[in-house]
């Protein structure tokens, strides 16, 4: 037998084969190794991927963190973690699988030694575990650390396996610092091997609205404006800012959610039709609908701020009472907007949104409410508990979809009322649903983008936010103006009321 | 009547409304193990249950399901409890679906609420709400008139069902029910159990049209609801009401002479009920004998 096979001919073998997605071998680096994120979301994300069996086989976390400590009281932490916040019940052998691939770096990144030592052990890695030079540097860390970090593994690149790198929210505060941050991303790492995490997106339902419209013939031709009277999308918080004054002091609502969560759900679901779901088409159909968003005048935006109020039975403070707000603090905590995608398929056709923490309960959802029927053939009082027909995508929580059609009621004469058929995905398949960090993690190692935001989207999302921002300069509304439990300040319903319509219920 | 083909339950104490949500989730998901089964909607059931009237509250709602496929949020107020917390049981219930091998489920979820958090019920129930679909609130006993929790949760409802043969104080109680009139449709249950004796008394017209008195042999409230739907109807103030205790609307006398006994049998309590969750609007004619029986 002789060894001639052509050396980029396709593996014969793996035809008719299902091969799973399963990443390179490589080194996943977290910044902030000792930060909620990692703990709450990150290593448990991980160890789900570890039940699965979906890590690579040769694989290794290096948590770095200026926290003193070293692998065993990393390894250690991270077990309490995953007891506390994984989905899956925890199995020790699975954890005496991958406590050995993690390691721990204690330094401060504006040490330069710090830098070095972090190299030198992903450099040991690689040898030891052949990881092959692939990385993986997650930023969990705050925006101020970026660029000391970004500069310090940039200088450092060699020319072996793949770099990428993740970044989490906030992408700048405005316009200008976002291209400041992707200008300084750029100058070490290239557009294609730095993942925007906006982890929205890594949920399965977000996912499901591309295949709801995109896989079933019986919706896309009436997603438009002939057949929808309005949209309406909800990104409602019960919780208040909890220990996060320093930051949302500054970022407020309409930073924190608007800017990213709320208009990629809107891109989402105004989108044309991608080519394909790759990464590049899928962005380039949200930049459209985010290029073609109208700037709302100040009478199409209502922002609020919560005051006291009743949250599941409890009592709870004024935004301004909580630790670390100013006491005359204007930072918006809610905000709702009517907005218009300008484009054939969606031209006068309202986009209502609202987002705020302390409302009435927690849910995000997108409602797509069709046009009433033009001619009910049916007494009046037959009718009168028929409502639009309503699909909601239900993004959280309660994953699912749902659809409100009129039906009659069974008996004798014809009463119609609207029944509510909830297709709920912990119901329609038995396997649990993924944490969006399982996925979005997965797809990182794997090199697919699809589900990142891209600069450009980014970019065209803060022309919008800071349209909107620079008319807030010139008034003061007397904040607060909702009380915490409730569904924000009156002027948002006014909003929709000035068009004949209102909120969705509840 | 129906019965439910599987029922799965857990119960929490000192609970928040995610892990209610996520116990939910949780039983459609085993419940759909079983056997393809949709959860259907038409509505959220409210009810405010005081002590006492729990079990009444819960064999009122067998047989309710198949009609009025539902989430029903039981609340149980224990304001004078020792702590303040919330403890929950969530129960799904999957029915057949004749004649297929599919169902469709239902939620019930009893929350009692436990010191301070029986003051704001409100803000406990909103989370729970289907989003879109019509509120009953059905309130058992007499409700406390001008109370916040009161007021809260008929912020959140479409409909108030009361029972105003549960009141002791009638007819001066009609008079707090319909400042509630602005604000929220109104059902009473003693209301919907005199529907036999009126349409039996609409077909005694014109020879009733100068009725002075009526005597009732029933409930105070189905007495006083009579009185006040004829001088409401008739336009005569003036007609005054005699009543005779029973536990229910045996006899009804127009000037001393007996009205014939109306046809078929009394309904059953939940079909009563039942009933009134088909009805979304305010009742314009239940309200005109409201305020005509308060005078």
């Amino acid at each position: 037998m002789t060894a001639t096979a052509p050396k980029q001919q396709e593996n014969p073998l793996a035809e008719g084969l299902a091969l799973r997605r399963t990443p390179d071998p490589c080194a996943l680096v977290i910044f902030g190794a000792s930060g909620d994120l990692t703990h709450k979301k990150l290593m448990p994300a991980l160890y789900a991927l570890a039940v699965r069996r979906l890590l690579p086989q040769r694989f290794a976390i290096v948590g770095v963190a200026r926290t003193d400590g070293d692998d065993d009281s990393f390894r250690q932490d991270m077990e309490a973690a995953v007891k506390q916040h994984a989905r899956d019940p925890f199995k020790q052998e699975t954890w005496d699988e991958l406590a050995p691939q993690l390691h721990y770096v204690s330094t401060d990144f504006a040490d330069a030694s710090g830098e070095d030592k972090v190299h030198d052990l992903l450099g040991k890695l690689d040898e030891d575990e052949e990881l092959g030079g692939n990385r993986v540097f997650y930023l969990a860390v705050p925006p101020p650390a970026f660029p000391t970090i970004v500069e310090a593994l940039g200088k450092r690149r060699d020319d072996r396996g793949w770099t990428r790198l993740v970044v989490e929210k906030p992408f700048g505060h405005d316009l200008a610092s976002a291209q400041q941050l992707t200008a300084t991303l750029l100058e070490y790492f290239k557009e294609e091997e730095i993942f925007r995490i906006d982890h929205y997106l890594g949920k399965e339902t977000v996912q499901n609205m591309l295949a709801l419209r995109f896989a079933n013939g019986i919706f896309e031709p009436i997603w438009n404006r002939q057949f929808v009277d309005h949209v309406q999308i909800t990104v409602a918080e019960s919780i208040g800012i909890e220990a996060r004054a320093g930051y949302y002091e500054h970022a407020g609502a309409i930073r924190d959610i608007f800017q990213n969560h709320l208009l990629q759900l809107l891109a989402l679901t105004a989108m044309e039709p991608p080519i394909d779901f790759t990464s590049d088409s899928v962005h380039n159909e949200k930049v459209k609908v985010l290029r073609a968003l109208h700037t709302p005048g100040p009478k199409s935006v209502v922002r609020g701020q919560y005051g006291r109020g009743f949250v599941e039975g409890e009592e709870v403070v004024a935004y301004r009472e909580e630790a670390g707000v100013a006491a005359e603090s204007m930072t918006e905590t809610y905000v709702a907007a009517k907005l218009y995608v300008d484009n054939w398929r969606w031209a006068d056709t309202p986009f209502y949104v609202r987002m705020g923490k302390r409302l009435a309960r927690h849910e995000t959802t997108i409602a797509i409410q069709f046009k009433e029927a033009p001619h009910p053939p049916f007494e009046e009082s037959a009718a009168e508990g028929l409502r639009p027909n309503v699909l909601v995508v239900h993004v959280q929580p309660d994953e699912g979809v749902s659809l409100a059609i009129g039906a009659k009621v069974p008996g004798q004469g014809m009463t119609i009322r609207t029944v509510h058929m909830d297709f709920l995905y912990g119901g329609a398949f038995r396997t649990g649903m993924p944490e969006a960090y399982e996925r979005l993690i997965l797809d990182t190692m794997l090199g697919d983008s699809t589900l990142f935001t891209r600069a450009d989207e980014v970019e065209q999302q803060w022309l919008l936010v800071d349209a909107i921002v620079a008319s807030w300069q010139r008034d003061k509304p007397a904040f607060p103006n909702y009380p915490s439990g409730t569904w924000g300040p009156p002027s948002a319903d006014e909003l929709l009321h000035r068009d004949g319509r209102s909120w969705r219920r509840h | 009547m129906a019965t439910a083909l599987s029922e799965l339950d857990w119960f929490g104490e000192d609970v928040c409304l995610a892990d209610v949500d996520t116990a939910l989730a949780r039983l459609r998901a085993q419940a759909a193990a079983e056997a393809a089964s949709m959860r259907t909607s038409v509505m959220t059931h409210l009810a405010w249950v005081p002590h006492g009237w729990r079990e009444q509250a819960r064999s009122t709602l067998e047989g309710m399901a198949e009609l009025h496929p539902s989430r029903t949020i039981l609340l149980f107020p224990e304001p004078n409890a020792d702590d303040n917390r919330i403890d929950a049981r969530a129960e799904v219930e999957r029915w057949e679906v004749p004649d297929t091998d599919r169902g469709l489920v239902t939620e019930v979820v009893e929350l009692t609420l436990r010191g301070a958090r029986a003051k704001a019920p409100a803000s406990i129930v909103e989370p729970l709400l289907i989003s879109d679909l019509p509120v009953f609130l059905r309130w058992r006993g007499e409700p406390p008139w001008g109370a916040p929790e009161l007021e809260q949760l008929v912020g959140v409802a479409d409909r108030l069902i009361v029972d105003s043969t549960e009141w002791d104080d009638i007819p001066a109680a009609y008079g707090r029910l319909a400042e509630l009139f602005p604000l929220c449709a109104a059902s009473d249950i003693a209301w919907a159990r005199t529907s036999r004796w009126r349409s039996h008394l609409a077909t005694l017209w014109p020879a009733l049209a100068d009725v002075r008195t009526v005597r009732v042999r029933g409930t105070a409230a189905q007495a006083w609801l009579l009185c006040g739907w004829l001088r409401s109807r008739l336009g005569r103030d003036e007609i005054s009401v005699e009543h005779d205790p029973a536990e229910k609307l045996e006899s009804v006398e127009l000037d001393g002479e007996a009205v014939p006994l109306p046809p078929g049998d009394p309904p059953a309590p939940s079909d009563v009920l039942s009933d009134e969750l088909e009805h979304f609007t305010p009742d314009p004619v239940y309200e005109a004998a409201v305020l005509a029986a308060v005078g």
